[in-house]
């Protein structure tokens, strides 16, 4: 047997159900012998906040963890620190240095109202629907193109993602911005809004290759959409023909096939929309010999449900064979997971996405404050977003992540709500410098300092050099296309987008699978070949080369550089103090002005030519490790 | 309007409190930045070259002949029911013939005929075996060391306690046309300082400016780069200082930019395969994973402490169904350029400082799955070592009658990493790192060297 040839390690910790899951874990089980007692599978309490000395409930949590353990949390970071923490969380871009003086100012009278306007200040701006929409547009493997060797472009997928960004804006209860997702074109008297939303399914691979086995295509679409269900709501990572590694952890192969079936029998539908700001359609390729595209009505991508005579049968794919059927299921959720009853008449698919928001279900609620949380301190209180199951992490602060879960299925599923809650805690505003290095922080002792994302690495860049279009939503953009990346790959069309277009956020460049954006993927934004909840940081030459080199980034440096030559003249003190403003919204120290000026007057007295001198400055600042870290 | 400082610049920098001299920086330039002074024994390879065959080979295919799947072809007899990740059927033959090469009579299949004919430069490890029958966890124990997560590859282990032989290039390099199943965690430096992280180069697409872009600075300001960059890693340390010094993300863009400030001296050669000549080429034969060896050796010529090459995207040595098939399209792939990188670092006098590595996450199932393909088997898989001190021509340790379990001197995924870092003189229980309250090491606490194979 197995277990008795190889050495298993327990930990004394470990329960007897942890054990079985183990066990079960080493042994590789298809069977789905989940052991009931797994954490994530428990019902959410609705603990209350233990008395450790704070008010805030969430910081009563976190400070009782750290008494345990004789830890004593951080203190406040500084203002302009928070200051730039929030805009940079909660909408991606870097404050102005005017809005830092208002801040500042507003600080000095009363701190804590000055931080609860800016919170709401920012949980209003369209800027925030944005940088959230974008991380939800990660775990939507979101893209605009089919992928595969053909690749055909989405040239209305965008629409989609602007139905996001105005649903988080808006702040559509995540119950119905989920549930439209999944299924509203199932809603009575579906509004076109909530079709559009079902174009998160249609956001996965399509293969369209001539001669393809065309059944086999569509099996692999199904399968994606019920693994990304699993993986975006229920952090599951459920079975796909390709990962087949981890689908025995709560779900077994039939059940997996249940699952499968409330997809089984969609159909991908374009809708003509009417949208409510004309678009200059610019981005549509134009073949060769073709006249001038008449002007096109927009078409969002859609899911409808086929017509009854149509309804496919599932069956189980014998080893994910889909030529090779088994028993034939029904749609159905795992046995693992709390009942399913689908009403007389209701479509399954719409049934399951309900299922989702029931209040026995302890997956949903935890997954997705989860989710939000590792994007307001870098890591989840479960590490791995994507997998609540047995391989997963176990949560640093079980209490809390329920605390948190009930609230927000509770006060109505607003995600607005819950992020002020955890941005207006103690422990979100915690200094982020790392006075014990030997100390892990899951227990948060500090706020995480963090690498920013790919597409803000771009943003920042764009605002503090003054070229940023903030221009939110509508047909993306395509910024200049290195020639190694343009020169291969094949049906690789590449308008180059002119004028303001070329300066939007990193969100809005056209997301072609086979083409992304070179600067985006070496700072690990994901393939979108798949959900993705959780992005590497990778810290690597390769990114250093890019922010030296990429000529975008030395456009915005050139940018800045005439500007505050411009502004300041010879004054160069003053020039790199703004620098310091525009980019890091601090003031440089005096160590590090001394150093900056008199580097600059090296730099003049050998080029002789101010202007450039003051570019090659704002480059070294623009380089600094600072710029692209939230602290 | 002010007055142009009067400060020299030297002295503008001493107003940071410190000269260039005292950066961290300066002496990561200075030698090859290892933990270690010296090796704690004389090492026998210098760099090492892992070849990776992701998805999981099967030795009896190629080195570890198995008559008996023959005999008892369609069968389940005793010994073959061990459990695997998914349901198997009887045992199934090997249909390729194999015969005895070399000095030391190693038995080759057909399969691969030009690498049969540096069987004596093989020490073919037969009783190699691991803990879990999943490409993820695999994955992990293959190169981390354990199977959750967050802990250094063993080419970072290496890097930090041996440092870097390259002035220009990092000390370990990944090679692959695509992306292995569980990407960069496999080669992550977790917390060991970011310098030892892997480099990871998509190789599908050979153009060394789309491998590394961005290699050239579109702009040559006043100044010049260099002096640019001392000025910016002076103002990243100091601000590393202010925020007590403990900021591994920072230190790691420190070494980050200053690796890649010299890669782009030299990064653009390294990688540019146009540079060998027309036998070399053509010696490598075609594919991604020829153009993968023949880059590997350039790294290791370089002094890159650690490459490894992928086989390619995904895991496509997993042979559920179409075994054979695909075992031979993949042979057919990987034969030609593995004879001629034996080949090529013998001509060049570093085989015998190069330590070669060759195989998988586990193995395959001598049953068969799907009528015509193998399931993933952990309890014993064939790898093989060649140069950098291992026994040429030998075979060691042995798997059961149908190649299933290791049976004779098995040698767990912990043993071989012991082995390599001994092979490259380091002591496997010596090379730690403390972190969060406890020391760590590659093997854990385990591994045993198998000093059978050295020679």
């Amino acid at each position: 047997m197995y277990t008795e040839t190889l050495p298993l390690t327990f930990s004394p910790k470990m329960k007897a159900g942890h054990l079985i899951a183990k066990a079960i874990l080493m042994i590789g089980l298809i069977t789905p012998v989940i052991a009931d007692d797994h954490w994530a599978y428990q019902p959410i309490q609705n603990p209350t906040p233990p008395a450790s000395g704070s008010q805030n409930p969430i910081d009563a949590f976190v400070l009782a963890k750290l008494k345990e353990a004789n830890f004593k949390p951080s203190p406040e970071a500084p203002p302009h620190i928070l200051l730039r923490r929030a805009h940079l969380d909660l909408t991606g871009l870097p404050p102005t240095p005017e809005e830092m003086t208002a801040f500042q100012k507003a600080w000095k009278t009363d701190p804590q109202s000055a931080w609860a306007d800016k919170v709401d200040a920012l949980l209003g701006s369209p800027h925030f629907g944005e940088q959230w929409a974008k991380h939800w547009l990660d775990i939507a493997r979101y893209a605009e193109s089919d992928g595969y060797l053909g690749d055909t472009l989405r040239h209305w997928a965008w629409i989609y993602r602007d139905w996001v960004i105005n649903s988080i804006n808006s702040d559509q209860p995540f119950d119905q911005f989920s549930i439209e997702q999944l299924a509203g074109d199932l809603l009575p008297n579906a509004s076109q809004s909530q079709k559009i939303a079902t174009g998160f399914h249609r956001n996965n691979l399509k293969n369209t290759e001539a001669g393809l086995d065309k059944e086999l295509a569509r099996t692999k679409q199904v399968v994606d959409r019920a693994a990304t269900t699993g993986n975006a709501w229920l952090g599951l990572t459920m079975a796909c023909a390709e990962c087949h590694d981890h689908k025995h952890d709560a779900i077994s192969h039939e059940e997996f096939f249940q699952f499968y079936a409330f997809f089984n029998n969609t159909k991908d539908s374009d809708i003509s929309v009417k949208l409510d700001k004309e678009w200059p359609i610019t981005t549509i390729e134009k073949k060769k010999d073709e006249k001038e595209p008449s002007k096109p009505t927009p078409k969002a991508q859609a899911l409808s449900i086929l017509p009854e005579k149509e309804w496919r049968k599932t069956h189980v794919h014998i080893r994910g064979d889909y030529t090779r059927h088994g028993e034939e299921v029904t749609p159905g959720v795992p046995a693992a997971m709390h009942p399913l009853t689908i009403a007389e008449g209701e479509p399954p698919r719409l049934a399951l996405a309900r299922w989702l928001f029931a209040d026995d279900n302890p997956l949903t609620p935890r997954v997705t404050v989860n989710q939000i949380w590792q994007k307001l301190f870098g890591t989840g209180i479960v590490a791995t977003p994507d997998d609540f199951g047995t391989h997963g992490a176990r949560p640093s602060h079980p209490l809390l992540l329920d605390w948190l879960a009930s609230s927000f299925r509770d006060s109505g599923w607003s995600r607005k709500k819950l992020i002020r809650e955890i941005v207006m805690s103690d422990t979100y505003r915690q200094s982020s410098t790392n006075t014990y290095p030997d100390r892990p922080n899951d227990l948060l002792w500090r706020q995480n300092s963090v690498r920013v994302n790919a597409e803000t690495v771009r943003d920042i860049h764009l605002v503090a050099s003054g070229l940023f279009t903030p221009t939110v939503g509508g047909p993306s953009v395509h910024p200049p296309l290195p020639s190694f990346v343009s020169d291969v790959g094949r049906s690789v069309k590449w308008p180059e987008s002119k004028g303001p277009n070329r300066y939007r956020r990193g969100m809005y460049i056209f997301l072609k699978r086979t083409v992304l954006y070179p600067m985006l993927t070496a700072f690990d934004a994901p393939d979108t070949s798949s959900s993705c909840s959780r992005r590497e940081v990778t810290n690597t030459p390769m990114q250093a080369l890019t922010l030296l080199n990429d000529p975008v980034f030395f456009e915005c440096a050139d940018a800045l550089g005439k500007e505050l030559y411009r502004k300041h003249g010879d004054d160069a003190d003053a020039a790199i103090t703004d620098t310091f403003q525009r980019c890091l919204n601090r003031d440089p120290n005096p160590g590090e002005l001394a150093t900056l000026s008199s580097a600059h007057y090296d730099l003049l007295d050998e080029s002789k030519n101010p202007e450039l001198a003051m570019i090659a400055t704002t480059r070294v600042i623009m380089n600094l490790n600072e710029f692209i870290t939230r602290d | 309007m002010i007055t142009p400082n009067p400060m020299t610049r030297r002295s503008a920098l001493a107003s940071l409190g410190g000269g260039l001299g005292s950066l961290g920086v300066i002496s990561a330039l200075g030698n090859n930045g290892g933990v270690l002074t010296k090796p704690h024994f004389a090492p026998r390879a210098k760099r090492v070259i892992h070849l990776f065959m992701n998805g999981g080979p099967f030795g009896p295919d190629f080195f570890d002949p198995k008559p008996a799947l023959t005999k008892y072809a369609g069968q389940r007899p005793a010994g073959a029911d061990l459990r695997t990740e998914r349901p198997t059927g009887g045992l199934m033959e090997v249909p390729y013939q194999f015969s005895h090469h070399g000095k030391s009579g190693l038995p080759v299949s057909e399969l691969l005929p030009m690498t049969a004919k540096h069987a004596d430069d093989l020490c073919i490890l037969k009783s190699c075996y691991t803990d879990n029958p999943n490409h993820g966890p695999a994955l992990l124990l293959m190169n981390n060391g354990t199977m959750t997560p967050r802990v250094p590859s063993m080419g970072a282990w290496t890097s930090y306690g041996l440092g870097n032989e390259s002035q220009d290039l990092p000390g370990y390099v990944v090679l692959c046309p695509g992306k292995p199943v569980r990407f960069s965690i496999l080669w992550n430096n977790a917390f060991l300082p970011a310098k030892h992280a892997g480099l990871y180069i998509n190789h599908s697409d050979l153009d060394p400016r789309s491998m590394i872009p961005w290699l050239r600075d579109p702009d040559e300001n006043p100044g010049g780069q260099r002096k640019r960059l001392d000025l910016l890693q002076l103002l990243n340390q100091n601000h590393s200082k202010i925020r007590g010094g403990n900021d591994l993300q920072l230190e790691g863009r420190i070494e980050a930019m200053e690796t890649a400030y010299r890669m782009q001296s030299s990064a653009h050669d390294a990688f540019d395969l146009k540079q060998e000549n027309a036998k070399t080429r053509e010696a490598y034969g075609e594919g991604h994973f020829a153009n993968g060896c023949l880059l590997a050796r350039r790294m290791a010529e370089r002094g890159v402490r650690f490459t490894q090459v992928y086989y390619g995207n995904g895991q496509p040595w997993d042979t559920h169904s179409g075994h054979d098939k695909k075992t031979r399209a993949l042979a057919k792939d990987i034969d030609q350029p593995i004879a001629a990188l034996l080949e090529d670092l013998k001509q060049r006098g570093m085989l015998e400082d190069t330590l070669v590595v060759w195989g998988g996450e586990f193995g395959r199932t001598p049953v068969s799955e799907n009528a015509d393909g193998r399931d993933h088997n952990p309890h014993g898989f064939c790898m093989w070592m060649a140069g950098g001190g291992v026994k040429g021509g030998y075979s060691h340790g042995a798997s059961d009658e149908f190649g299933f379990k290791a049976v004779d001197k098995p040698m767990h995924v912990h043993d071989i990493h012991a082995t390599i870092l001994h092979l490259l003189g380091v002591d496997h229980e010596r090379l730690t790192f403390e972190h969060a309250g406890r020391d760590y090491r590659l093997t854990d606490v385990h591994g045993n060297v198998a000093t059978d194979i050295l020679a």
